[in-house]
């Protein structure tokens, strides 16, 4: 199969049409979140569905993992920011609003860590169907995390201190790829090589974009909890 | 043996202003933990600058050597500034010394420069950027001089942060919002540096040629980071998470 060949995973398309159709039968959301919550989706869908998707599943680690952070981390911030009050209030009527921070973070640290060991990721590869089975936790994973932050319900010091331990205990998978010095999955040990990357040089670099782009996520989301921080401070003072 | 005696100097003035502060009948004020947490930043001062650390770090490993760097910047100046801070700041200089430069209008006003935050901040981000050049960190490696510059450098940049992380003279230049938001300044920055070591495909210093060395001294700047600001935002935090706790309770 040739890297630039399309390989798909249905159900995502299926979910993301699904999740387009009940958004779009909801209030009239605003142009900013209407872009945020089609761009949530098209990051769920496009890279489950498309030449990313066959090299992630057939030659490269590292495309796997960004492929990972993609649906796991920025997606679902996207697609919870792309909620309209009146959308997150029904949520939190059927259930949304009974999860509690402390749940939430260790469920997606279960689904961030549980996804990536070796005899589960080999295994979905192996089957090709199980992949399904890794995305949808990795992408519940997201939304359970991102939720108590999207929602509103912690407060700005709650929230920084909710992203920094997320950030802290998220890393450490990321540095074991990066200071690997052997691969870790025995499926991209053996799998055709592309670009000319070693198997090791694969992971290691999969670790430094996994690494990457939860730096920037969490900064950025931290950043704006300390902004609100003094905002609050400001308002105080007056 | 400068770091020795630096140290030995640093701890006269604090044992003084012990005793001086104990004498007034304020012991409540100069306890076991002030003592303790000030020995504590002597000695990782020490521990840092003298022995293995210092060889390995000058001849071996990058790693080490911004192990080296962070104890002095960052560890060593949080320690002792929260060792000192209220009224034993005060006493922290004999009396003789101190009444002058109170009353010198340049010396409080260069004080009160450096210290105004973005100044502080400023001076601390140019540090961090300017002895992570390549070539000025091998001039350093080369030169003792230029090397007791760099560590000066480091402990002035790290105690001008941390007093004002910590405000250990209550002198309110920062809300706790804008010392968290201080914090995460320093974390992002320092975040930039370990991220270039870290992601690097090369090595950067000719004269540490391993790669893993060098995103290791990336991790190592990191978690000192990790460890020294998040207690410091722990701690400021805390009463506000307690508040919000009540308010939801």
């Amino acid at each position: 199969m040739s890297p630039t060949d399309f390989s798909w995973e249905p159900a995502y398309i299926a979910l993301a049409t699904l999740a387009a159709v009940s958004y779009a039968r909801g209030d009239r959301p605003p142009r900013w979140r209407l872009a945020s919550f089609a761009a949530g989706l098209f990051l769920v869908a496009a890279p489950l569905d498309s030449p990313m998707e066959t090299i992630a599943a057939k030659r490269l680690l590292l495309v796997h993992l960004v492929q990972n952070a993609l649906i796991a981390d920025i997606a679902p911030i996207l697609v919870l920011l792309g909620l309209t009050p009146a959308m997150k209030a029904w949520l939190e009527r059927r259930g949304a609003a009974r999860i509690r921070a402390r749940w939430a973070i260790l469920a997606w640290l279960a689904a961030w860590y549980g996804t990536h060991l070796a005899g589960f990721y080999n295994w979905a590869l192996d089957t090709g169907w199980a992949l399904n089975i890794e995305h949808g936790l990795l992408i519940a994973g997201g939304l359970l995390f991102w939720w108590p932050i999207v929602s509103g319900r912690l407060p700005a010091p709650a929230a920084i201190a909710y992203l920094g331990a997320g950030f802290v205990a998220s890393s450490f998978l990321g540095l074991a790829f990066i200071f690997s010095t052997h691969p870790f999955y025995s499926f991209y040990e053996h799998a055709p090589r592309l670009w000319g990357f070693s198997a090791i040089r694969d992971q290691n670099l999969g670790g430094i974009a996994m690494n990457g782009e939860q730096t920037l996520v969490f900064l950025v989301a931290i950043g704006w909890y300390v902004s609100q921080l003094l905002r609050e401070e400001s308002l105080q003072e007056r | 043996m400068a770091p020795v005696a630096l140290a030995a100097v640093a701890a006269l003035l604090f044992a003084q202003a012990i005793v001086r502060l104990r004498r007034r009948g304020r012991a409540d004020l100069a306890g076991w933990d002030r003592v303790a947490l000030f020995g504590l930043g002597l000695a990782v001062t020490l521990v840092a600058l003298l022995g293995p650390i210092d060889r390995l770090g000058e001849e071996k490993y990058l790693s080490v050597h911004m192990l080296q760097h962070v104890l002095i910047g960052d560890l060593a100046p949080a320690l002792m500034t929260v060792a000192v801070r209220g009224p034993l700041l005060v006493f922290l200089l004999p009396a003789g010394v101190l009444a002058p430069l109170a009353r010198s209008a340049r010396v409080r006003a260069t004080l009160s420069t450096l210290l105004r935050p973005r100044v502080a901040f400023g001076l601390w981000a140019a540090n961090l950027a300017t002895w992570h050049v390549p070539y000025l960190y091998d001039l350093a490696l080369r030169h003792d001089s230029v090397h007791y510059f760099e560590h000066g450098c480091w402990v002035v940049a790290g105690f001008l942060m941390w007093t004002l992380l910590v405000d250990p003279g209550s002198h309110k230049r920062l809300t706790v919002g804008g010392r968290i938001a201080l914090a995460a300044a320093l974390f992002a920055c320092g975040q930039v540096l370990a991220d270039v070591l870290i992601f690097s495909f090369h090595p950067l210093y000719p004269a540490y040629p391993r790669r893993t060395d060098q995103q290791l001294a990336g991790i190592v700047m990191m978690a000192e980071q990790l460890v020294t600001l998040g207690t410091l935002a722990f701690v400021l935090l805390r009463p506000r998470l307690r508040a919000s706790r009540l308010v939801a309770a």
